[in-house]
């Protein structure tokens, strides 16, 4: 190792102020990476990434985005969304609870939705030309641009059955909304639509039961309505009972009235004439003559016994 | 007098009414009084046929009371129609039948003389209830002659009952016509008193029995009619008899079924269950053959 160290240096020397910085530069590195310990290649290696970062067209956007370039702003957006997307694309793969599931899954799907409609923006950005930028950077942008539909689209959302059907005929209308019908569980005919669920056995089970008890809720609610009808019917025929009988009420009020009245006259009546038969006057009367009589009988009892 | 014989105390009465050269006047005022006596002695000897005369001439004498002697006016005519009403019951038991009718006639004007609406009405009703089964027509009339009297006087809704009673009359007589007008009569009674849950059931009824009689169109002027009402054109009733006409124009045997279960029609007169029961009479597809020949000819007029 020793020798090659001593035998090289003095033409690399020489042919560095000749030759271009990079052959330099490579030349040099290659001639020396035999005398370098492991923290000497390191470095090394670093300093090559550094040199050859300018190739590396995704730190060159990051880079750039502070700068004017439009383009590269929405991209970027649009590069953390998808990945923020795929993020939640696994996270609802893991989840347990369906509910929670569902949301993920819905709020993919708008993320999507919502990607998809900047892409034209996007790709009209692409087209222009941005000062600083070369022919062939311009070309990347484009098939970038291109490129990100798909990507887009391979965001799992839990519709990956259907996509995979319908890949064909759906990529037109990729750019048309979608409606988000996972908050309508139920459609008409009550069947679950394969494209948005997969139906587990729990699933069917709870709605065997549901449709179950809303019909036995419908048969108790038919059976409340005709009771209410005839109580109903019972009330109306008595309100015109009572009305049939308010006027008789009134008549036997009146005569019943009348008869109380000319009690009260006849016990007077009555009263005074007691009274008046039952006067002290009378009584003496009659008792003084009673005696009358019994001395008269008394003396006549007495004449005859003699 | 404990219970002394009737027939001696007919005797004795007849004596007394009874014109001779000793007697110039009749004295009414026992011999009504003997009578009512004799006849109570022959009711309690279940000798309907004396205590039926009986009753008669103590109410006749009663009558004569009242003539004779002006204070007692107000009373007698009364006690005459409480006899007379218990010579008819009498005669009603021995099916004397005319002379159930008479008696029931004689006693409700002798209630109208005392100025009692009421009591004629009802003396009147009991006399057609006794005549229903035996002579429907004289029964029929003698509760229409009720009803008068009872809307004359202003209380027409008394008068439900007989409007009731005499629709099943009809009905029973297979007079269906008549049945359904008499309803829409009780329609108006019931109108009168806002009365509008016995108003709309009436004209519910009188659909239906125009349906049972399988006269679609009088069923449908029927209908028409009535939903001029606004009572009646909210209400169940017309509710369900729309039901009814739809099912009908559709032919749809099953569905009539169904409106007739349903409740508006369970709650009218059995008598009206009974016959919706039974729809539909006939073939609903003549109905529509007819509807279909009018049509044209409408159109032939049109044109």
């Amino acid at each position: 190792g020793l020798l090659f160290l001593f035998h090289s240096p003095p033409p690399p020397r020489e042919s560095h102020l000749h030759c271009s910085e990079e052959r330099g530069d490579r030349e040099e590195e290659l001639k020396t990476i035999s005398k370098m310990s492991v923290i000497d290649i390191l470095t090394r290696v670093d300093a090559i990434c550094k040199k050859y970062d300018k190739y590396d067209v995704d730190k060159l956007n990051a880079s750039n985005v502070s700068g004017d370039d439009a383009f590269a702003r929405l991209y970027a957006s649009i590069e953390s969304d998808i990945d923020s997307a795929i993020q939640k694309a696994e996270r609802a793969c893991q989840e347990k609870n369906r509910a929670a599931a569902v949301a993920l899954n819905a709020e993919i799907r708008r993320t999507k939705a919502r990607l998809s409609e900047e892409i034209p923006k996007l790709q009209r950005l692409a087209l222009k030309k941005v000062k600083g930028l070369s022919k062939e950077e311009l070309a990347i942008r484009n098939d970038l641009v291109l490129a990100l539909p798909d990507r887009i689209q391979s965001i799992p959302d839990g519709s990956t059955n259907g996509a995979k059907q319908t890949g064909s005929w759906t990529s037109a209308s990729h750019m048309e909304i979608r409606f988000d019908s996972t908050s309508d569980l139920v459609n008409a005919d009550g069947m679950f639509e394969s494209e948005y669920f997969q139906q587990t056995e729990e699933s069917s089970q709870f709605r065997q039961e549901y449709e179950m008890r809303k019909m036995k809720q419908d048969q108790g609610l038919d059976i409340i309505s005709e009771g209410l009808d005839t109580l109903k019917n019972m009330a109306h025929d008595m309100n015109e009972e009572l009305d049939r009988q308010v006027p008789l009420m009134d008549e036997i009020d009146s005569k019943v009235d009348k008869a109380t009245s000319d009690l009260k006259n006849t016990n007077v009546r009555l009263k005074d004439t007691v009274n008046q038969l039952r006067s002290s006057r009378n009584f003496c009367i009659d008792i003084i003559l009673l005696c009358i009589i019994l001395g008269i009988a008394a003396y006549l009892y007495n004449v005859l016994k003699k | 007098m404990a219970t002394p014989d009737p027939d001696k105390l007919m005797a004795k009465a007849d004596k007394l009414t009874k014109l001779s050269f000793t007697r110039w006047t009749a004295d009414w005022k026992n011999a009504t009084s003997l009578y009512e006596q004799a006849a109570i002695g022959y009711r309690f000897r279940k000798d309907n046929e004396k205590a039926k005369e009986a009753f008669e001439k103590a109410s006749k004498g009663q009558e004569m009371i009242s003539s004779d002697c002006n204070l007692d006016k107000l009373d007698s005519p009364w006690d005459a129609a409480k006899h007379m009403e218990s010579a008819a019951a009498l005669a009603k038991e021995l099916g004397h039948w005319n002379e159930v009718s008479d008696f029931y006639k004689r006693a409700s004007e002798l209630y109208r003389e005392c100025g009692r609406a009421q009591p004629a009405s009802d003396a009147l009703a009991k006399g057609a209830s006794a005549l229903e089964d035996v002579v429907p027509d004289e029964a029929i009339q003698l509760y229409t002659d009720a009803c008068v009297i009872l809307e004359e006087d202003g209380r027409e809704q008394m008068a439900f009952d007989l409007y009731r009673a005499a629709t099943s009359v009809y009905v029973k007589l297979e007079r269906y016509a008549d049945a359904a007008t008499f309803l829409l009569r009780w329609g108006i009674a019931a109108d009168k008193c806002h009365a509008v849950n016995s108003q709309c059931k009436a004209y519910l009824s009188a659909i239906i029995i125009y349906l049972y009689m399988h006269d679609f169109q009088q069923a449908q002027k029927c209908y028409n009619d009535c939903s001029q009402i606004g009572a009646f054109l909210s209400s169940d009733q017309s509710r369900c008899a729309s039901k009814l006409f739809s099912a009908y124009e559709e032919g749809d045997v099953e569905e009539i079924k169904r409106v007739a279960q349903s409740s508006p029609i369970t709650h009218l007169d059995h008598v009206i269950i009974r016959l919706a029961r039974k729809l539909p009479t006939g073939d609903l597809k003549e109905l529509n053959k007819e509807e279909a020949k009018e049509e044209v000819l409408d159109e032939n007029d049109l044109t």
